[in-house]
């Protein structure tokens, strides 16, 4: 082969695999890149006033006359928009009308029976009272307006009639002005258009500003607040703001959505301008503030991790890994020991490895399978215990799984202390369990953390194995050890496909599974740095 | 008597030890009667086996109370497996066997109902390069004392102090010995060893090769060391340089092949061994 | 004085203890005693590993022998109709275990020439303060759990394949490859890397000697003499791969099928770690179902095991050829 084109082949295969490490590198910023940026959100985001005022109500945070103070200024914006579309509504809506005519004419007939009017007298005047309802209630049904302005100009002629004059009947006059006043630029023809479009407005300041005072307190938590976070209610306003309509561009393609101003849904009205008013007053009236919701990580989630934190998930993690490496550790560092010390290369010492590099290759779901035959349906009950999935049998499960984890690093710390000391310490009289004890193990011992740490960290990352023997989604903070937990690992996969409502607040699904991760990284950070601090013991200090 | 004819340190404090029939002050003089029923460490016929190969065969030698002999020969003629077969630290290494007997005052260490702690507390070992544990510079030497039950800290002060006092590492290191032994210099650590191995006052303080890993002013306070430790304890010292060996020991052993070849004072391996291989090695002509 | 009476002034004034170098028998038994017990607990202890094994290949055999007795086996490996909860149940795996396979494959095709030439960087082609900088990225990889990968494929990947695309659903066979050779690709590359790098130094500079360039060094030279260190890093790799669990739940779509036609990668499949993961929690203890769902735990088993051992024969060989080279 000519030179050239050797070196050629060279050139290109260095460059080709200084490119697969730097895909590695971006491989690893496009996992963790967007997770950790949207995750961070949970607990660093602008906050409205919907959220102080959660976070007092729930968790007793804050001052409540700053919060109140807030509310109140807010509460001037939100009033005042609430005004007008009420007023409006009254314009589509007939109902509050027609019950107020009814009312009216109930209230005439119970005046007249208690001024004791009888007989011909009272069906005399029942009967104007009834031909001017039945007259505004024609009025408020049609949607004719030359109509309506007939009927209600036509009832007028009753109004100086001696029978209803000084009654409550005059209330049928001061509705029927108010009918005039709203319906006069209205465009009837429109209302149930206008009563769709309002309906889906007003359901959407709803979310934005939390429910009105004068309705019931919603059952679910989720619906008794705005929009906590500035993020949520930016898409609201983007919701109130623009509407979304889908359009047939051309006859094969899908169709395609674009946006109308909602504002042209109700030209011509009074309404018109309440969208400029809620646009331009937005900040007024949620005034966002940036939040550091560091207690993210205390609280308690709650119903579908609609608001709250991680809190329960990140204390099930921890005794779970916990109690896992109470059991690991023992056993791990002695039978580490044991290989070490008292080898010979018989068929035991083959079968016992040939154990260990098995069970270091097992699927996780497999010892899933296993924590849920054995713990759970066959030790438990043996010990007379419950035979359910719990804590003390999901740790036991994660135990076996880092066994082989903690046998190999402990083997490697304490093979790795130097004969010298071993030879140093039998020449000066001590035994072998002495000298292990109190030369070889301390020297192993930051080896030996090392591989403790690595091993938290590949147990706080499980989920197969704890599917069924002890993880749960939703609970409560476990009591004893025989409850099931939530942890960090089964919440994060919860939420991100099990959990219809934790769609709605994504950086909730972020926020869970960055915690996971971030946890596992500066456990392994801190394993290195053990380890860095290790080879400068060793060189001595 | 004439004066040695090999170099000797310039130094004031070093005792010649060529000068054989000059009583030094504390020194004992010393018969070179090898029937003397006092020696310390008898070989008889000793052979110690690393699988089928023999490390060392049919030694016969005996060291006396309160000397310093050395142990010269080229690499691999076994003066390293003998030295370690004493206090038998030889057992860590597995597939070994002996034979012959290895006397310490008239018991087989390679019985087998030696107590092997004793045996290891009254027989002392200096390794070739510097191990002490990683530990501070007083547990280091407190641990030997430990071990035999020596429970009060006064006591393990007093030890201590002796100890580093005997090593001449006293003043080196009395204004901090909770700093670790590891922060110490390969000759401070080497002195620290011995001291260490001072502290559980024993019979026999052996050396293998205690100075080859040290440069020479460490070198040579170790020697001066040995010199001063001589009156008290019965010194085995393994040694590759000759010029060490003269400087320092009263009697000499000549090892070659896993053959105890001559084993005479100082002065007569060096300036009239009897054996023609002893004579080629002294002088440089193999090895 | 005589020689004796001097050695004992000078014993007593040293103030040393004669101790006895003969052990009393009581000591004698005591240290028998010891050292025996001793050693027979931590026997004891460490076969705790090989009481694991052992419990966990029993207890899954044992929960999966009803189905096996009750069921046609081969139909069992061959039918590719998964229905275990219809009427009659139908328990045909072969969908399932094609899944397995073909999202592993599929995986390997990217890592393995990847991890391999990851390695070689690593070992060849930089200097060793870069390595340092690099190998972290390596762990940090390797140390992210596997629900972490699942959520974004799920939440990442997942929408940006079905963009991109135009697939019709972005949870399939091409999501659940990628992401699974993004997490075999750190156990390629350290084990490879690991027995590359122990290919002595004077092969290398044997073959640069005779005027080879770099390209030509590797691969005439060293990566045939590392080959069975490679070999076992690919087979860790395809252990990794096959055994994962909550990826291939989240990411491959579920659905119980071959795809058809086979190189189709958008298309969901299924395989045996999700299939078990998925279906226990629903399953009634003692039902038909429940133990087929073991039944498959054994032959993932009894793969991952035979995995297991041919890797080891190659990193054992791989071993020996260093001892005599």
């Amino acid at each position: 082969m000519k030179y050239s084109l050797r070196e050629t082949c060279d050139k290109t295969f260095t460059v080709m695999t200084a490119l697969s490490v730097i895909l590695l590198v971006v491989i690893l910023v496009a996992v963790l890149g967007p997770m950790i940026s949207k995750g961070i959100t949970a607990v660093f985001f602008k906050s409205t006033v919907e959220f102080r005022r959660m976070q007092n109500d729930l968790h007793d945070r804050g001052s409540i006359e700053k919060i109140d103070e807030q509310i109140a200024k807010a509460n001037i914006h939100r009033d005042y928009i609430y005004s007008k579309i009420d007023s409006f509504k009254m314009g589509i809506d007939t109902s509050f009308f027609k019950q107020k005519v009814k009312q009216i004419y109930r209230q005439f007939g119970n005046d007249l029976k208690s001024n004791n009017i009888k007989g011909t007298e009272l069906s005399d005047r029942r009967k104007v009272a009834r031909q001017i309802r039945s007259d505004l209630e024609k009025a408020f049904a049609s949607l004719d307006k030359a109509g309506i302005i007939e009927l209600i100009d036509g009832i007028d002629q009753h109004k100086t009639d001696h029978r209803i004059t000084g009654t409550v009947a005059m209330g049928f006059y001061d509705l029927a002005d108010q009918y005039k006043a709203i319906i006069k630029d209205f465009d009837l023809s429109k209302r149930q258009q206008y009563a769709e479009s309002l309906g889906q407005v007003e359901d959407l300041l709803i979310k934005l500003y939390g429910p009105r005072p004068e309705d019931p307190m919603p059952a679910l938590i989720m619906d008794r607040y705005g929009a906590t976070r500035y993020d949520l209610a930016c898409q609201l306003l983007d919701k109130i703001l623009w509407k979304e309509h889908w359009v047939q561009q051309s006859p094969d393609q899908p169709m395609v959505s674009t946006k109308l101003p909602r504002v042209a849904d109700f030209e011509g009205t009074e309404i018109e301008d309440i969208f400029f008013y809620i646009e331009d007053n937005f900040q007024q009236s949620i005034i966002p503030k940036a939040t550091i919701y560091w207690q993210y990580f205390i609280d308690d989630s709650t119903s579908g991790h609609y608001f709250g934190g991680v809190g329960p998930e990140i204390l099930g993690t921890l005794i779970l890994t916990v109690l896992a490496m109470a059991f690991v550790f023992p056993l791990g560092v002695v039978a580490a020991a044991y290989l070490v010390e008292c080898t010979t290369d018989n068929i035991v010492m083959k079968i016992i490895r040939l154990s260990i590099n098995t069970l270091a290759g097992v699927p996780s779901i497999i010892f899933g399978l296993f924590g849920l035959a054995f713990f759970v349906l066959f030790l438990l009950p043996f010990f007379g215990g419950p035979s359910k999935p719990c804590i003390l049998a999901a740790s036991m499960t994660l135990a076996v799984l880092a066994l082989p984890v903690m046998i190999r690093a402990s083997e490697e710390a304490i093979r790795s202390v130097p004969q010298s000391y071993k030879e140093a310490s039998l020449g000066l009289g001590a035994g072998r369990f002495r000298t292990f004890v109190q030369v070889t193990l301390p020297a192993a011992m930051p080896g030996i953390l090392t591989g403790v740490i690595l091993s938290l960290s590949r147990v706080a990352g499980e989920t197969a194995p704890i599917l069924f023997t002890g993880a749960c989604a939703f609970g409560s903070i476990p009591k004893s050890l025989f409850a099931q937990t939530r942890t960090l690992s089964y919440g994060s996969y919860d939420i991100a496909v099990g959990d219809k409502i934790g769609m709605l607040v994504p950086h909730k699904q972020y926020g869970m599974v960055v915690t996971l991760v971030l946890l596992i990284i500066c456990l392994n950070a801190l394993a290195i740095f053990f380890r860095a601090k290790i080879f400068r013991r060793l060189k001595g200090h | 008597m004439p004066t040695s004819v090999l170099k000797k340190s310039d130094k004031p404090q070093v005792k010649s030890v060529v000068k054989i029939t000059d009583a030094p002050q504390n020194k004992k003089v010393v018969k070179d009667d090898s029937d003397c029923k006092c020696a310390i460490v008898k070989a008889r016929d000793f052979c110690f086996y690393y699988g089928s190969k023999a490390g060392v065969k049919n030694i016969n030698m005996d060291i006396y109370p309160c000397t310093v002999t050395a142990i010269i020969g080229p690499s691999g003629c076994g003066k390293s497996t003998f030295l370690r077969s004493i206090n038998r630290i030889n057992d860590l290494i597995p597939h070994t066997r002996t034979e012959g007997k290895l006397l310490i005052n008239d018991h087989d260490v390679y019985d087998k109902r030696t107590n092997l702690v004793n045996l290891r507390q009254k027989v002392g070992m200096v390794f070739q390069k510097p191990n002490p544990f990683p530990k501070s510079i007083f547990d280091n030497i407190a641990y030997g004392p430990k071990l035999q039950g020596i429970k009060s800290r006064s006591k393990h002060q007093q030890i201590v102090e002796e100890s580093l006092k005997a090593a001449a590492l006293w003043d080196e290191v009395k204004d901090d010995l909770k700093k670790s032994a590891l922060a110490l210099s390969g000759g401070q650590q080497q002195r620290l060893c011995i001291a260490r191995a001072l502290a559980t006052k024993p019979d026999v303080l052996l050396m293998d090769e205690p100075c080859s890993a040290l440069d020479p002013i460490a070198t040579g306070k170790i020697e001066d060391l040995i010199g001063q430790l001589q009156g008290d304890y019965t010194i085995v010292i393994v040694t590759h340089n000759m010029q060490q060996a003269a400087r320092v020991s009263e009697r000499t052993a000549f090892f070659c092949l896993g053959e105890l070849i001559e084993y005479d004072l100082t002065a007569n391996i060096f300036r009239n061994p009897s054996i023609k291989q002893t004579e080629d090695y002294v002088t440089g002509r193999f090895g | 004085m005589d020689d004796t009476a001097l050695y004992n002034e000078i014993k007593s004034t040293t103030g040393r203890n004669d101790r006895s170098l003969v052990l009393t028998p009581f000591e004698d038994l005591k240290g028998f005693l010891a050292c025996h017990l001793g050693r027979a607990l931590l026997f004891l202890i460490t076969c705790s590993s090989v009481l694991a094994v052992f419990l966990i290949f029993y207890f899954v055999i044992r929960e999966s022998i009803p189905f096996i007795t009750h069921n046609d086996i081969s139909q069992f490996l061959t039918s590719q109709h998964w229905y275990p909860e219809a009427e009659p149940a139908k328990f045909g795996a072969l969908s399932i275990i094609v899944g397995s396979f073909y999202v592993t494959i599929v995986s390997l095709l990217f890592a393995v020439p990847v991890g391999i030439m990851a390695a070689v960087f690593l070992s060849d082609v930089v200097s060793f303060k870069i390595r340092e900088f690099i190998k972290p990225v390596i762990e940090i990889l390797a140390a992210i759990p596997s629900v972490a990968y699942g959520f974004f494929a799920v939440l990442v990947l997942s929408p940006w394949l079905q963009d991109k695309f135009g697939f019709a659903t972005g949870t399939n066979a091409l999501n659940a490859s990628i992401v699974l050779s993004i997490m075999a690709l750190p156990t390629i590359i350290s084990v490879a890397e690991d027995s590359i790098s122990s290919v002595g130094r004077e092969l290398r500079e044997g073959s640069y000697a005779l005027g080879a360039t770099r390209f030509e060094t590797i691969f005439k030279v060293i990566i045939p003499s590392a080959h069975s260190g490679i070999i076992a890093a690919v087979i860790l790799g395809m252990m990794r791969a096959i055994g994962e669990t909550m990826v291939v739940w989240m990411a491959s779509g579920n659905a119980s099928q071959i795809p058809t036609p086979w190189w189709d990668l958008s298309q969901s499949v299924r395989t045996m770690t999700a299939s078990i993961a998925g279906e226990m929690g629903e399953t009634v203890k003692g039902s038909e179902h429940y133990y087929s769902l073991f039944t498959i735990g054994v032959l993932l088993l009894i793969l991952t095991f035979t995995l297991n051992i041919v890797s080891e024969y190659f990193l054992i060989s791989a071993k020996k050829k260093l001892g005599k080279a």
